[in-house]
């Protein structure tokens, strides 16, 4: 057996017995998971898109009638689910009963004021904590009135053109029903294309690769502790190679960092549901974040002059990398910049990474590109903080 | 006896400081050699450049025919490093330190467990072996730090200031196992400031001060360089340091330092100027509770040669 796995064996053991890289590596992420998937489950975009609504056709017409058409075929996707209602009174009661998250009124004479030109209002009522699917409904109702309204304009335009009035039966001879002519609206699941994770999956995922960058500065450090101890010297004294030294602590903080995310990734399957995606594309990218953690507290630990400094300073970047990844919340949806940013951190692309693996689909091959991405931070990282702790401790 | 050590001509600066200047040691084997000087004077820069711990600026080493530098691993595995500082882990038994370390060495399986139970047998640990070295005592701690340094049995054993900070038992009991090293024929490099353990233990002493060696030799050699001066010891209280300072300018007197409740002073003619020196010494506020002339020991070589006591 190598040096430098020696030294990272005897580190082992000295973790084990401080019990802090337990619970920083498997405890605390595990619980914050949990917690933040049992408390902010469903206040995060992302999760597979679910609408309840309903609709009351107080028109009867045919317009009313494809509007209910195209909600309901929307039903086929399992994206949402349509419940219709006879009168305002009985939708009301189901979303102040949390049936639906809201419903669409179309009000009685909608069609009639369509094709005389009219305005009227097709209106939405919803759960008062359900904003975002009330506001989806309000959207979809926005855009059925803007196609009708585009029809009209059209049939108008061409009624004026040939000299007719705007009568049922111009309307009929027209080859297009103006009411189905302006419904460009198509539900899709617009999670899956935003390449988003499930509640569980995100949150599991998040505290992990979060916490990731704790765990293997416990390896990493260790070469700063072994100075500060005294046991440095006779370490560089012992007929082994002096980059046998670095590489245990690198060997250590790669097997933690490995063995956490192994861990936790297991266990938030079995407990809270959390679907990794494919197995291969998952090790795949557990073992490209593990080396880019490695790397980037690696150089924290190469410039610092104490344990303490590195713990401190790495914690301060660990935290900042997490928050600006998304590991917390999503920030890459928010847009703008903070969007682009985002992906300067190897966080986001480990996150992107399992969204890409996720809807049971995917081969693990859709990791790939981030995967790449994330070794870029690793390579990077590794390589500056070598320069330093060669320069430092190997020379 | 054959050579074991032989660093030649190293010199180490840093900055603008040069730490050592051109300092040659040869040891042989079986021989127990010292370094003798104050803090700072560059031994434990002397003793890294030995271990391979530190590049030279110049100079070579070379240790049982090997030649050591920091990135070559042969002259290292015949060296045995005793820190100056306790290199042991603390959640770590005194067995699984001693296990570690001579794994580094390349010790394996039953070569490696006798040789952790002879010298926990020859440090006395024996029954605290399974036990973290957390809860052992100073001494206990010296002791295994030594031990870890004997494990691999080196044919050079370097010791830097191991008695700094141990208890009296301790420390004999650390200079016993350096004794009874050195009849086995180990050659020991041994760093100190006391005067008192290289008078005992060391077969060869160099005087080092500002990073040059300023005299080597045996005892007797060294002491001879004091000539036909005279050692004179005043005991005391009060304000030392200005007596000593004082007693300094009085023509005779080639070097005076003062310890604790005593006053070191070397003279030509002592007896002559006796009076003169007490009056001195109480006028600049020292009250003299006895006087003695004394054989000129290692102290009075040092102060000798740089003017200043060890402890300085």
């Amino acid at each position: 057996m190598g040096a430098a796995a020696r030294i990272a064996i005897k580190d082992l053991r000295l973790r084990v017995r401080d019990r802090s890289a337990f619970i920083l590596g498997l405890i605390a992420p595990l619980m914050l998971a949990f917690i933040f998937n049992t408390v902010l489950g469903g206040a995060v975009d992302g999760g597979g898109l679910s609408l309840e609504y309903g609709i009351v056709d107080l028109d009867r017409s045919e317009i009313s009638a494809a509007f209910t058409s195209v909600l309901t075929a929307a039903e086929s996707e399992e994206i949402l689910t349509v419940e219709t209602f006879p009168d305002r009174v009985s939708a009301t009661e189901a979303v102040e009963e949390g049936d639906i998250d809201a419903f669409i009124v179309v009000p009685e004479g909608f069609s009639q004021a369509v094709f005389a030109n009219r305005s009227s209002t097709v209106e939405v009522v919803g759960d008062i904590d359900s904003p975002t699917s009330t506001q989806i409904a309000a959207a979809i109702a926005e855009q059925f009135s803007s196609g009708l309204a585009a029809s009209q304009a059209a049939v108008g335009a061409t009624a004026a053109l040939v000299g007719e009035e705007v009568t049922d039966e111009f309307v009929a001879s027209l080859s297009q029903d103006p009411a189905t002519a302006g419904n460009t609206f198509a539900f899709t699941d617009r999670s899956a294309r935003a390449r988003q994770l499930d509640e569980s999956t995100f949150f599991a995922a998040g505290m992990a690769v979060f916490f990731l960058f704790f765990t293997v500065q416990f390896g990493v450090v260790g070469i700063l502790e072994e100075e500060r101890e005294g046991t440095l010297p006779r370490l560089m004294a012992a007929p082994i190679p002096r980059v046998a030294v670095v590489a245990g602590k690198a060997i250590l903080a790669f097997l933690l960092g490995v063995i956490s995310m192994a861990v936790l990734v297991i266990s938030t399957s079995l407990l809270m549901g959390a679907d990794w995606g494919a197995p291969l594309g998952v090790t795949l990218l557990v073992v490209a974040g593990v080396l880019s953690a490695v790397g980037i507290m690696g150089l924290i630990a190469a410039f610092a002059q104490t344990p303490e400094g590195a713990g401190n300073l790495g914690a301060i970047i660990a935290v900042i990398l997490g928050m600006l990844g998304g590991t917390f919340f999503p920030v890459g949806s928010t847009g703008g910049v903070l969007s682009a940013l985002t992906y300067l951190t190897p966080h986001a692309w480990f996150l992107r990474g399992l969204a890409d693996l996720s809807g049971g689909e995917a081969s693990w091959t859709a990791a790939l590109p981030s995967v790449g991405a994330i070794l870029g931070f690793a390579v990077i990282a590794s390589s500056v903080a070598w320069m330093q702790m060669r320069r430092r401790w190997v020379r | 006896m054959g050579v074991v050590l032989a660093a030649d001509s190293l010199t180490k600066t840093f900055g603008d400081l040069k730490a050592v200047d051109d300092v040659s040691v040869v040891i042989e084997e079986g021989e127990t050699f010292g370094l003798l000087g104050p803090n700072g004077a560059g031994k434990t820069t002397t003793i890294s450049m030995i271990a391979g711990l530190l590049a030279p600026d110049s100079g070579t080493v070379s240790v049982a025919g090997e030649m050591v530098t920091t990135g070559s691993t042969r002259g290292r595995a015949a060296i045995g490093l005793v820190p100056q500082e306790l290199a042991i882990y603390p959640d770590l038994t005194g067995a699984e330190n001693l296990m570690f370390f001579g794994r580094l060495q390349g010790m394996t399986g039953t070569r490696l467990e006798e040789a952790v139970a002879e010298v926990l047998s020859v440090i006395g640990l024996a029954d605290r072996k399974d036990d973290r070295t957390s809860e052992y005592s100073g001494g206990m701690k010296r002791r295994l730090n030594i031990g870890i340094g004997l494990l691999h049995r080196p044919r050079l054993l370097i010791l830097d200031e191991p008695t700094v900070g141990v208890d009296p038992q301790s420390r004999n009991a650390i200079l016993e196992s350096v004794e009874s090293l050195s009849r086995e024929g180990i050659a020991v490099l041994y760093t100190t400031h006391y005067m008192e353990e290289a008078e005992r233990l060391c077969d060869r002493v160099a005087i080092i001060d500002e990073g040059k060696v300023q005299a080597e030799g045996t005892r007797r050699e060294l002491v001879s360089l004091v000539g036909e001066k005279d050692r004179v010891a005043i005991s005391g209280s009060g304000d030392l340091s200005a007596a000593a300072e004082a007693v300094r300018s009085v023509p005779g007197v080639s070097g005076a330092s003062a310890s604790d409740h005593r006053i070191e002073i070397l003279a030509d003619d002592a007896s002559t100027i006796l009076p003169d020196l007490l009056a001195r010494v109480a006028s600049a506020g020292g009250t003299i509770t006895s006087v003695e002339m004394v054989e000129p020991n290692l102290e009075a070589v040092f102060l000798h040669l740089t003017g200043k006591a060890l402890r300085d």
